[in-house]
């Protein structure tokens, strides 16, 4: 997609939110994945009606697209080692991030999954930044044949994670980096309505004292003991130390 | 916009008890969360108000996920009026709302007539806020879940009260999920509300097939988008032949055609909720629609599109052009 001041200013695990052509529906919300020269690029898979039609829209069509929305991934201190952890679709919030570690020369590992090798995504965009890939498949169809949080507990420990990909590896990788003792940011996925905030429809439990919630008073005869922060607006990156997995 | 500047000689202005608003276009409650996420990505001064999210006595966590779901031509959303409270709304939120550059409408939620009562009495100062909207379609605990505005005792129980607490006008909100509106609302008229917002979103389920259970976590959500208006048209419709006071329209409003059948069916105003969320400029596009369709007619008023395809209309077209109005900060570039 051509937008001068998107592929400007987005940084790591920031995202887009598209009007989509034909469908009613609320916007789309897409992670930006590469970003250069006036252009930036979304990795998504066809699955409902919006990337659906997205998929098939007429090259040189516009979209109405606001963006870059969210926060992004705090880099890594002087000398720390850094691992990206992607499972799937989720490596869609590190090729922005892999640029950047890249241009301040941290020590960085990526370590990139899917369900199979036909399934794996973005390897080469990041191959061509200058990393080694470390793959990794739920089949063992290439590289080490298990999860990526898996993987990551087999490697020698760096000092910060990132990660990115479906619910439960980040749930598990958060259970790994809390027990650890390591630094961990993921950015999060949810459905979202308005994408800017204000509708509260996409709301993620964290500990109370996260600055990223609420920050409300905690309700009189109120029995949860955390706070909500919102996905869209007050993330998409959390720390693991902050997120609370209730389900 | 440049389809605006042609309105100059236009009177987009609506009256909603003591409260002028600069044009009959508001961004519903829930939709707007305090505004200030919309200045970023469109020019918010073009509503003739904003609508808050509802503020509740206290403070509330809200449901747990998922809150949200796509359905055809729509959206449910069951987010469970989370919010600060009104202490902490008065402290960290409200002061803020000086910077809003149109009217605020305070949309307050409660469990009993006291809560409604004193949240609204709480509201009373704040700068900006030109009136209150009663979101009675909330679930009444203390009536085993069933709403204010369900009953028309009910309704006229917390109008009643937050009136003699309350001086800014007051919206009450009216649910469609009742047999008949008509009494609810002449119920709440006669308690003294200054206007009536129609319509609540419609409650709906939906179910995820594949694993046999409801995809809210709160299972009912409301349903909201061009799938409700024409439930939405119809309520404005009847409620319009039941009483004199103005009603704000809503419910699937995305183009200036839409706005102009709630106009037509007895609104004096509309609300756009939902459409927001896709396009930020949607107010600017019904305003244009609006006053295209008044350059069209003739018509100078806006005012007096109200009700011109509703035979049963009771409202009054002209009373605000006979009052004499003071001149206020929120009459803007129409005037």
């Amino acid at each position: 997609m051509r937008d001068e001041r998107i592929a400007r200013d987005a940084r790591a695990a920031q995202y887009v939110a598209l009007d989509v052509p034909g469908t009613f529906s609320v916007r789309l919300p897409l992670g930006i994945w590469t970003a250069r020269d006036g252009e930036f690029s979304v990795l998504f898979q066809e699955w409902g009606d919006r990337t659906r039609r997205l998929a098939h829209l007429p090259i040189g069509e516009p979209l109405s697209c606001i963006g870059p929305l969210g926060n992004q991934f705090s880099a890594p201190s002087e000398g720390q080692r850094a691992t990206i952890v992607a499972g799937g679709l989720g490596v869609a919030a590190f090729w922005l991030l892999a640029r950047d570690l890249k241009a301040a020369r941290a020590h960085t590992t990526i370590v990139l999954g899917a369900r199979s090798k036909l399934s794996i995504v973005g390897r080469d965009e990041l191959a061509a930044l200058g990393f080694d890939i470390d793959i990794c498949t739920d089949d063992g169809s290439e590289g080490f044949h298990g999860s990526v949080v898996d993987r990551v507990r087999s490697r020698p420990p760096s000092d910060v994670l990132y990660g990115c990909g479906p619910p439960g590896m980040l749930r598990a990788l958060c259970r790994y980096a809390n027990e650890a003792g390591v630094e961990c940011q993921i950015s999060m996925e949810e459905n979202f309505g308005c994408s800017l905030g204000t509708c509260w429809g996409c709301v993620v439990p964290v500990r109370r004292g996260c600055p990223q919630g609420t920050g409300y008073p905690k309700a009189p005869r109120e029995i949860r003991d955390y706070d909500f922060a919102r996905v869209c607006a007050d993330g998409t990156v959390f720390r693991a130390s902050d997120v609370l997995w209730l389900h | 916009m440049a389809a605006l500047s042609t309105s100059s000689a236009l009177d987009m202005s609506v009256r909603i008890g003591s409260a002028l608003l600069k044009n009959p276009i508001i961004a519903a409650s829930g939709c707007y969360n305090r505004g200030a996420e919309y200045s970023r990505v469109t020019d918010i001064s073009q509503y003739g108000a904003i609508t808050l999210k509802s503020v509740t006595r206290q403070p509330r966590l809200g449901n747990e996920m998922p809150r949200t779901m796509s359905t055809p031509a729509g959206m449910l959303n069951a987010i469970g009026l989370q919010g600060p409270g009104i202490e902490y709304f008065l402290k960290a939120d409200a002061p803020a709302l000086a910077h809003v550059p149109t009217a605020v409408i305070a949309s307050v939620a409660g469990f009993t007539v006291e809560e409604f009562a004193y949240v609204a009495e709480r509201m009373d100062g704040i700068p900006n806020v030109v009136a209150l909207e009663l979101d009675v379609s909330c679930p009444n605990v203390d009536r085993e879940g069933e709403c204010f505005a369900a009953q028309p005792s009910s309704i006229a129980a917390v109008v009643a009260a937050v009136k003699k607490r309350a001086r800014l006008p007051v919206i009450a909100k009216l649910m469609p999920n009742v047999s008949d509106l008509k009494p609810i609302a002449k119920a709440a008229q006669e308690a003294g509300a200054d206007a009536l917002s129609l319509i609540n979103a419609v409650r709906g389920i939906a179910i995820d097939v594949k694993n046999a259970l409801p995809l809210l976590a709160n299972v009912t959500g409301g349903l909201t988008g061009p799938a409700i208006r024409p439930i939405a048209v119809h309520a404005v419709w009847e409620v319009a032949s039941a009483v004199t006071i103005p009603l704000i329209g809503m419910g699937g409003i995305e183009t200036g055609r839409d706005a102009l059948e709630f106009l037509f069916a007895g609104a004096g105003a509309v609300a756009i909720g939902t459409a927001n969320f896709r396009r930020p400029d949607v107010h600017m596009e019904v305003l244009a629609g609006i006053v295209a369709e008044m350059r069209g007619r003739g018509c100078e008023r806006v005012t007096s599109l109200t009700g011109l395809a509703n035979p049963r209309f009771a409202g009054s077209r002209s009373v605000e052009a006979a009052v004499a109005r003071p001149k206020t900060h929120l009459e803007g570039a129409h005037e």
